[in-house]
């Protein structure tokens, strides 16, 4: 039988209702997307195109600056089985005091600095999941709050730069990726402005959601305790901080730095064993194996699609609007945030934008704002279910007890709140462009 | 500081997911590919080093991580698959009998192992293409480069190999599920 | 259309070259009354750029506009061919060797075994260079960290005596910016320009003097042989006249952007004298005789260059 005859229409929608179903099987994710993209380059092209396929899954691996991502997983188990993620932690703790949901304020601080580490997410949310999430809980968080700061912080990476996401964005709309750089700053501070108030606001409302210190516990600890036991910590982050902008490693390198950093403090600290080396090691392998197959899927599932005509689809489906310029760009959000909750982001930019940045153009607007627009986008491709990279992230470290479910309950407002700053952009471009 | 160390342990080293014996084969294998990260690491910080103090960057740093960190993704799919750590959706997975769930995973299975068997027909044609030239005589496919290391033939044989052990591996859970003894339904139902 | 078919490019979507190959599909449109239709694709959209050659020899795509350096790794002639280091600083002058030099001749025996049809090629301006550090002369090479492919590019600077670092694309505008390379090699002016490239690195070196990459227009043998003798014309014709767009188009936007730059007044473009230019092509020489006795081909193509350029007075 062939596919193809049922059009690019109907197949697009064959294809969408094949992931859904198959997802409900419980049958690994990977598997499933990796299947249906199987299953449509068979049908659809016969048996000679199956090679695409592989050849796919060799491109993603490929792929330079995912090796960020084991080293950043690296990172996260050493500091975690060194017990300087225990001393960070507490060290917060004395210093958020009195102030309900303070550790959690303060881990979105730790992610707006891990964002300006790294281009790639991925390698922050299992760090902040392996770092953060455990010691939020023993220190009483809230479980819902805890992983919704996790993933939404986690996700800074692609808006604060340095960030891939930006970059690719920049040499596929041929436009500055300095101003790109300069324009995202604001709106990612934005975001965690959003993410900070709701914080507080909810433990303000509930003190309960984010336990303070009680007056006893304060009498036994000081400032200078504090200090202490952030000293080793903030050493890790001045090492990649410091290759990264002082210009001695790139992006991707200064992942490495901070990996070596962890083992030259541990070290220090007497906590360094062969076998603490061993079994983070192994811990990252594993991790790796199961989110880098998530990804190698969804890249085979965009190459079938593009190949089935499925960009020209989109592209028509836009140039089909007979409405104010505004709308179109609303419209393209729309599809951006559908695709979103299929695809990871290069899927996304790889299929979509060729066909909308020279629309933005020709409608009059700037495509750095677009840009910016579509970063925050993908921010929000990251926590949304059914495929939402987050999740998937934070799952392959969180406690076992934690569902999937769980996580996309807890991010729901967190997504709000990113949508709340998608429109704010969208209709106050100035929040983008004014530093340019 | 054992509180969150044992947290983590819970989730990742927990060996009661592992189901056949080839299953724990491979993931006591880890033990010594995980070295892999390692290495790749280290090179990252030589190269640094190399580039930054002593202006002599190399030239093989780059690829030799590129590739060690390729064969730690493709390892990472059966390793995954044989502690049972891929990602699934599991709420209805989770709310069916034992015996319903027996038979989706069966039903799993089947499809796993279509998937494999497809990808194992398309990685042999990537792979003889890396490993033999159009005249039909033996040539890596290498990087391309002055140094040219035959890494691209290699990944994709790898490619081969982690889809053919995938395949067998779930050969033996389908085995494993069909063989598997469910509990009494009404049991169960009198449960909901 | 009675034939209906998906090239893939090196390029993203807002780089020149795209637009300039959709414009040659257009045409091919045209010209053919409709018969023939094909749509161009971007980098990556169906198989990652490494795999184009065998993806068209499958037959899953039906052809590509791509630079040839990226199947070194199947056969070094693919290098020599794709990007012969420091050999052209005109695109003209490499277009003159694969019309009469034989270039043509060898490039569509390189590929044939692959299943595919060469149609024809395309050039573009020789790259520029983005530098954070004046490079006046070859002498100022010296110990500067560049960014260069690896390959062919990467040994004639290390030959030079500059210090060249392997670094993916994604990394080259952040690794400029902090200084964790001093120069990188990247694309043509406009481009570079447009990227920003020029406003954290001040020094570019334009006209290029180090590449000028080969665009390779292929199609699927099969699909080539089952075509009408006019068809196969207009395609052949078609690329001839998509390489001199291409060219003028690339001039005309590397112009603007040179204006467009010198508003800047921290960028200064550096123009290498022909003094410098012959010193980098005599380095660039040794790497090409390094390359020769690879292969067969490599060989041929060797010895078919240097006859061309020494007959031209060029080495
Ligand atoms: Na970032
Ligand atoms: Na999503």
């Amino acid at each position: 039988m062939d596919l193809s005859s049922i059009g690019i229409e109907y197949g697009s929608y064959l294809l969408v209702g094949a992931i859904f179903l198959l997802l409900l099987t419980g049958q690994p994710l990977a598997w499933v997307t990796g299947c249906v993209a199987l299953v449509f380059t068979f049908g659809w092209f016969g048996p000679m195109a199956l090679p695409l396929v592989t050849s796919r899954i060799f491109g993603f691996i490929t792929e330079y600056s995912l090796v960020a991502i084991p080293m950043f997983i690296l990172m996260a188990a050493l500091l975690d089985r060194s017990g300087i993620a225990k001393s960070l932690f507490n060290g917060m703790r004395i210093l958020a005091g009195r102030l309900p949901g303070g550790v959690a304020v303060q881990t979105l601080i730790v992610a707006i600095l891990m964002a300006a580490m790294s281009g790639v997410i991925g390698g922050e949310i299992v760090l902040l999941g392996i770092l953060a999430l455990p010691q939020m809980l023993r220190l009483g968080y809230d479980r819902s709050l805890s992983i919704g700061v996790v993933c939404a912080g986690g996700s800074l990476g692609t808006m604060m730069p340095p960030s891939i996401v930006l970059i690719i964005y920049g040499l596929v709309a041929n436009t500055s990726i300095a101003d790109l750089f300069i324009a995202a700053i604001t709106p990612a501070l934005l975001l965690l402005g959003f993410y900070v108030a709701y914080v507080l606001f909810l433990c303000w409302r509930n003190p309960q959601l984010g336990p303070p210190m009680s007056r006893e516990e304060m009498a036994q600890e000081s400032v200078a305790s504090a200090l202490r036991a952030l000293a080793a910590p903030l050493f890790i982050v001045f090492v990649v901080l410091g290759s990264i902008y002082g210009g001695i490693a790139s992006i991707t390198e200064a992942a490495a730095m901070g990996v070596s950093a962890v083992l030259i403090i541990s070290l220090l600290r007497r906590e360094l064993t062969l076998k603490m080396v061993q079994d983070s090691l192994v811990h990252t392998l594993e991790t790796c194996g199961m989110i880098i197959w998530i990804g190698i899927a969804a890249a085979v599932l965009v190459g079938v699609y593009n190949l089935m005509g499925g960009n020209r689809f989109v592209a028509q489906a836009i140039l089909g609007i007979d409405a104010a310029p505004v709308f179109i760009i609303m419209v393209m959000m729309l599809i951006l945030l559908v695709l979103g909750m299929f695809l990871d982001w290069i899927g996304i930019a790889l299929l979509t934008l060729p066909i909308f940045v020279p629309i933005v153009v020709q409608l009059g607007y700037d495509p750095i704002w677009f840009g910016i627009l579509f970063a925050v986008n993908m921010q929000v491709s990251y926590l949304t279910p059914p495929f939402g990279p987050a999740a998937f992230y934070l799952k392959s470290v969180a406690p076992k007890e934690i569902t999937l479910k769980h996580i996309y309950v807890a991010l729901l407002p967190f997504i709000a709140l990113q949508l709340v700053v998608l429109a704010t952009i969208l209709f106050f471009p100035p929040i983008a462009t004014w530093l340019i | 500081m054992a509180d969150q160390s044992d947290i983590i342990d819970t989730a990742g080293q927990d060996e009661a997911e592992i189901r056949t014996g080839l299953d724990s084969a491979i993931a006591g294998s880890t033990k010594v590919l995980a070295w892999a990260i390692f290495a790749a690491f280290l090179i990252t910080v030589i190269e640094v080093f190399a580039r930054y103090v002593f202006n002599s960057p190399t030239f093989w740093a780059h690829e030799t991580t590129s590739f060690l960190i390729a064969g730690v993704f493709l390892i990472g799919g059966p390793v995954a698959l044989a502690r049972d750590k891929h990602i699934r959706v599991r709420m209805f997975y989770d709310s069916v009998s034992p015996r319903r769930r027996r038979m989706l995973d069966i039903f799993n299975s089947l499809v796993a192992l279509m998937f494999f068997a497809g990808l194992a027909f398309a990685s042999w044609i990537m792979v003889s293409k890396s490993w033999f030239n159009p005249s039909g005589a033996l040539h890596l496919e290498g990087t391309g480069t002055s140094w040219n290391p035959p890494t691209p033939a290699l990944l994709k044989l790898l490619v081969l190999i982690c889809v053919v052990v995938m395949f067998v591996q779930t050969v033996f859970h389908l085995i494993a599920a069909i063989r598997r003894e469910t509990p009494d339904t009404s049991a169960t139902e009198k449960g909901h | 259309a009675d034939y209906d078919w998906t090239f893939q490019t090196s390029e993203t979507a807002g780089e020149p070259g795209f637009e300039n190959k959709q414009k040659w599909a257009d045409e091919v449109g045209l010209l053919s009354g409709g018969r023939i239709e094909i749509e161009i694709l971007p980098i990556g959209a169906v198989v990652p750029h490494t795999d184009t050659l065998e993806a068209v020899g499958a037959g899953i795509l039906q052809g590509h506009l791509t630079d040839p350096s990226y199947f070194s790794g199947k056969d070094p002639a693919f290098a020599m061919m794709g990007n012969l280091v420091g050999a052209w600083s005109d695109p003209f002058e490499f277009l003159g060797f694969m019309e009469s030099g034989g270039g043509n001749e060898l490039y569509a025996e390189l590929v044939a075994p692959y299943g595919v049809q060469f149609i024809g090629a395309a050039a573009t301006e020789p790259e520029a260079f983005v530098s954070r550090v004046p490079i006046r002369t070859v002498e100022d090479l010296k110990g500067v960290k560049l960014r260069a492919p690896e390959g062919m590019v990467y040994e004639i600077f290390s030959k030079a005596g500059a210090a060249p670092v392997s670094l993916p694309g994604s990394e080259i505008f952040s690794a400029l910016d902090k200084g964790v390379v001093d120069a990188a090699d990247n694309t043509v002016f406009a481009t570079n320009q447009s990227l920003g490239m020029n406003d954290i690195a001040h020094y570019p070196l334009y006209p290029g003097f180090h590449s000028l990459p080969m665009i390779d227009i292929s199609i699927n043998k099969g699909v080539w042989d089952s075509l009408p003798e006019d068809l196969q014309e207009i395609l052949t014709v078609s690329v001839k006249q998509f390489s001199f767009n291409h060219i003028y188009s690339v001039r005309q936007l590397d112009a603007a952007a040179v204006e467009k730059a010198k508003e800047n007044p921290e960028i200064e473009i550096i123009n290498w004298s022909g003094d410098e230019r012959a010193k980098f092509r005599r380095i660039a020489q040794q790497e090409w005789q390094n390359w020769a006795p690879k292969t067969e081909m490599t060989q041929r193509y060797y010895d078919a260059v240097t006859a061309y350029l020494e007959g031209r007075n060029l080495l």
